[in-house]
């Protein structure tokens, strides 16, 4: 069973509109409490981060891909390889910042929603190249 | 018809020219004509029906602008004088346009093709191939009813192609002629010109039966006692009582509207738009017609269907009335019950409990929902679900899953296994907290969502799980089902006479392969059934025969078949054999003991051995079963390369995507065989634990038969057998398999030597192109295969 990772939402994005409000209000006062309030806000956030992010996994097991997420909430989706029509693999600027990259599976029903956030580039090359293949070898009609 | 324009020339082009040298339809032009084939306008109504819709248009805002300028009687004749020159430009243009339209269309169903060029600038060819067409729909809007004319839908892949307007007959015959190559059959559309016009309210063909017919009373009870209708109707006359009461009637209007505009909206779709509504059996399929105004005539392509939603709202209870809707891949874009697109989910808008099940025998054959067993959700349940939780209820068998919740409208999902998409299981903190968790079964877009609500968090996990390994073991059982329904001959009473005839029947199946099913008859005999009605079974069972005969006098320590009697039913081919003493191999490997297996296939492995010392009819390489049968050669290369001939005449395409560098794998392959040197022996070419028969003897259980000679026997090298003992053992669907297969293998090294698993190795191979042809209907076995090759 190999799990691997991700997540890391970066923390800065909170402070950025603090710090932005804070300098345009003029208020100092004003500046210094969203200044605390979105360092709480981070603390929080970085506790549950860690923490969601632990929570997300995945395993290619023989016939399908199993993810999991969540702490409050837990899911677990799995996914036949046979029903995969497509993967994709998408990263954003900030994602791209990081160096990272996700990959979404997409079956015939709008529900599956199988997304693995927060991979290693490569890794996620590979997962899409792998699943890929698997979906072709696995691969059934409708 | 035939003007020859310009524009026929380059649609031609656009086409691909893929017709050319076709010009065979009757009355096509002389040779040199700018067209190869005469192609066909739409109904010369078509811009004057189309027109309709505009003008109907324009009238609906003139009558608004009036009624609201009806006030202000001195403004009136000013809007009129004002309107109508505006209106007859519209009107002008609309003519046009419509005209153009109509101008520059032209379609050709005939057949060797169904295109549709259109555009009178932008030239669009449109060309669907037959295999491809999925649904053929009727539509009659009001305006094209009144002139007897209708719409063709045509739905290939995602896209629907429309084809408007032809005259009712003329329609209905293309549907029937498309429905018809759709499901491959070869039929010509000249065979279909006399047939007998349906009727014009419900589009029931001579040969059309009618399974459900929902009267208007019903229709309109139901849809009066309907929640969707009660909640805005109740609403409504709160908001108009209130008000009244209070005198503030103007202040709720904004309010009113649009409630009375949705209220009229469900009008139009639930009971105009059902008006009439008949599910009828059809030659081609399931076929539903409704509307009052609106005559839409939609046919179910039921391998589409992917999952069933029954409903019963609280106020049908007492009247035991259901509506259902289904799923069906690829007619979800639209809204689902969208008056004007064929493309409605609705099965019945209203049924009896008969009626749906009528339905369900249709629309899910073979699937028994009544044997599956409803569980209730745990007692604990109550605590997150105080409102519904008494009515949420699960349950499956090994073909499908049964979801039930809601006492407002009970809703029951009902999911085959094999169309599942993905699992989910979710569990919030409440959840975790009493144990429970969902679990959602993902289908394709439409209405059905099944959701096994709140279960034991350990049953859903089971749920989830096994959902999985049922979808995919459903997948592969319906795969192999439509390939065997496409071999067999539907002709299930002859068979069922044929059956009775011997005292057995369907029930007392021991086995199917590609060519035959066997049936027992009593202790002695078995009845083997051969697939078909082609020449083929015949000469099989008498190659056979003459085969069997010539060993009467061998002695090599195992049973082989005998055939007592062959003969011909209703033309269906059948031997009555011996039976074989003991079990099949391949179903007490499943159950048997480790400590037991091994000493089985060692006996397995004699009796191959064995094999090997039966008389051949003919000497040197040699093809024994099959036509042209039995055909020499001079190599053991030639023949195995004969012998591969045919499987890859249908999984070259396929392997040459799957393998990459599969023709550096076949030259190999060849290359070896080259340097094989060996003396011809008999070959049974599929010795595999599901042909052959075990007795539990004294020390020990005991290979004491090996059946099923078929089209793969040859005279080859005998190590084709031991190779095929060891490598087939691994697709035995039983967890050790592998690890015997690979013990196997050791044990045939030890016994004829170390390079015999360089052998084995290249008959690996070749049984890996062998059998490549099951890609379509056997995935397990296609991935042996392509597992084989890469060694």
């Amino acid at each position: 069973m190999r799990i691997l990772t991700s997540l890391i939402v970066p923390p800065i994005i909170f402070t950025i509109p603090a710090v932005i409000v804070g300098v345009s209000s003029g208020k100092w006062w004003i500046s210094g409490l969203i200044w605390a309030v979105a360092i709480v806000i981070v603390i929080i956030r970085l506790a549950f981060v860690t923490r969601s992010w632990r929570s997300w996994g995945y395993v290619e097991r023989e016939d399908d891909l199993y993810i999991t997420h969540g702490v409050m909430f837990r899911s677990l989706i799995a996914v036949p390889y046979g029903r995969m029509q497509l993967v994709e693999v998408e990263s954003g600027p900030l994602e791209r910042a990081f160096g990272l990259a996700s990959v979404t599976l997409k079956t015939a029903s709008p529900e599956t929603g199988a997304r693995i956030p927060g991979l290693a580039p490569e890794e996620a090359t590979r997962l899409r190249d792998r699943l890929t293949e698997l979906g072709e070898a696995h691969a059934s009609g409708l | 018809m035939s003007a020859s324009q310009p524009q026929g020339t380059s649609a031609r082009n656009l086409a691909g020219g893929s017709q050319a040298g076709f010009g065979t339809a009757p009355g096509s032009p002389p040779p040199g004509a700018a067209q190869p084939k005469p192609t066909e306008r739409p109904h010369p109504l078509t811009p004057f029906v189309r027109g309709w819709l505009v003008f109907v248009a324009i009238a609906i805002g003139w009558i608004r602008e009036l009624v609201t300028s009806a006030g202000e009687n001195q403004f009136q004749a000013d809007g009129l004088i004002w309107i109508l020159p505006v209106l007859a430009i519209v009107v002008l243009f609309a003519g046009i346009a419509g005209f153009i339209s109509w101008y520059f269309t032209r379609f050709v169903i005939d057949d060797e093709e169904l295109r549709i060029d259109t555009g009178a600038i932008f030239k669009k060819s449109t060309k669907i191939p037959f295999e491809r067409l999925q649904s053929v729909d009727l539509v009659q809007p009001l305006a094209a009813r009144i002139f007897g004319l209708a719409e063709l839908r045509l739905d290939a892949g995602n896209s629907t192609t429309k084809l408007r307007y032809l005259t009712r007959s003329k329609a209905s015959r293309f549907r029937d002629y498309l429905l018809a190559r759709a499901h491959g059959h070869q039929a010509s559309i000249r065979d279909l010109d006399q047939q007998a016009v349906a009727s014009v309210f419900t589009d029931l063909g001579v040969a059309d039966q009618a399974l459900v017919q929902i009267t208007p009373q019903r229709l309109i009870v139901s849809f009066l006692l309907s929640t969707e209708w009660l909640i805005p109707t109740a609403i409504s006359i709160t908001i108009l009582v209130s008000t009244v009461a209070f005198g503030v009637l103007p202040l709720a209007l904004g309010a009113l509207i649009p409630l009375v505009i949705g209220m009229l909206s469900l009008i139009w779709r639930r009971v105009i738009g059902m008006f009439n509504f008949t599910l009828a059996e059809s030659p081609r399929g399931l076929r539903i017609t409704r509307g009052l105004t609106n005559l839409t005539s939609q046919s179910l392509p039921i391998n589409r269907v992917q999952g069933v939603k029954t409903s019963q709202p609280l106020l049908w209870k007492p009247l035991g009335w259901y509506r259902v809707d289904i799923d069906i891949l690829g007619y979800a874009q639209g809204d689902g019950e969208d008056n004007e697109s064929t493309s409605s989910s609705v099965l019945l808008p209203v049924a009896s409990s008969e009626e749906v099940e009528l339905a369900f025998a249709r629309v899910l054959p073979g699937f028994d929902l009544d044997g599956i067993e409803l569980h209730s959700s745990p007692k604990r349940t109550r605590w997150l679900r105080w409102f519904d939780f008494w009515t949420l209820r699960y349950g499956w068998d090994d073909r499908t899953l049964i979801t039930e919740q809601g006492w407002f409208t009970h809703v029951r999902d009902v999911v085959p296994h094999a169309k599942t998409q993905s699992v989910r299981i979710e569990q919030g903190p409440l959840q975790r907290l009493f144990r429970l968790a969902d679990v959602h079964v993902h289908t394709p877009r439409g209405p059905v969502n099944a959701v096994a609500h709140q279960l034991d968090d350990h049953i859903a996990r089971e749920l989830a799980l096994s959902q999985l390994d049922q979808a995919r073991a459903a997948r592969a059982a319906e795969r192999e089902h439509v390939a065997i329904a496409a071999l067999a001959v539907d002709d299930h009473e002859g068979e069922a006479q044929l059956l009775g005839s011997f005292g057995t029947g369907r029930d007392q199946i021991l086995g199917s392969g590609g060519e035959s099913e066997v049936f027992a008859i009593d202790h002695q005999r078995v009845l083997r059934l051969y697939r078909g009605r082609h020449e083929a079974p015949r000469r099989t069972a008498a190659q056979l025969g003459s085969l069997y005969d010539s060993w009467r006098g061998a002695d090599i320590g195992i049973e082989l078949p005998m055939i007592t009697e062959m003969g011909e039913y209703n033309g269906r081919f059948y031997t009555v054999d011996r039976r074989f003493s003991g079990q099949n191999l391949s179903g007490w490997l499943r159950h048997a003991q480790a400590s037991q297996r091994r000493p089985a296939l060692i006996s397995f492995l004699d009796a191959t051995e064995r094999l090997q010392h039966l008389p051949s009819p003919v000497a040197g390489f040699a093809r024994l079963i099959g036509d042209g049968a039995p055909d020499q050669f001079g190599t053991l290369g030639e023949l195995l390369t004969k012998m591969l001939w045919g499987p890859l005449q249908m999984s070259r395409t396929q392997l040459e995507r799957d393998v990459p560098g599969v023709s550096e794998v076949w030259n190999r392959l060849h290359a070896d065989l080259a340097l094989r040197s060996v003396a011809p022996t008999f070959v049974h070419g599929d010795v595999c634990p599901p042909n052959a028969y075990l007795s539990e003897g004294v020390e020990g259980p005991v290979i004491t038969g090996i059946g099923d000679f078929s089209s793969h026997t040859l005279n080859a090298d005998p190590l084709m057998d031991l190779a095929g003992a060891v490598i087939f053992l691994e697709l035995e669907p039983y967890a050790d398999a592998p690890d015997d297969a690979a013990w196997l293998e050791a044990v045939v090294a030890e016994r004829h030597g170390r390079d015999v698993v360089h052998w084995i190795d290249v008959y690996r191979r070749y049984y890996g192109f062998y059998f490549s042809n099951t890609y379509e209907f056997e995935p397990n076995v296609y991935a042996w295969c392509l597992r084989q090759m890469s060694r």
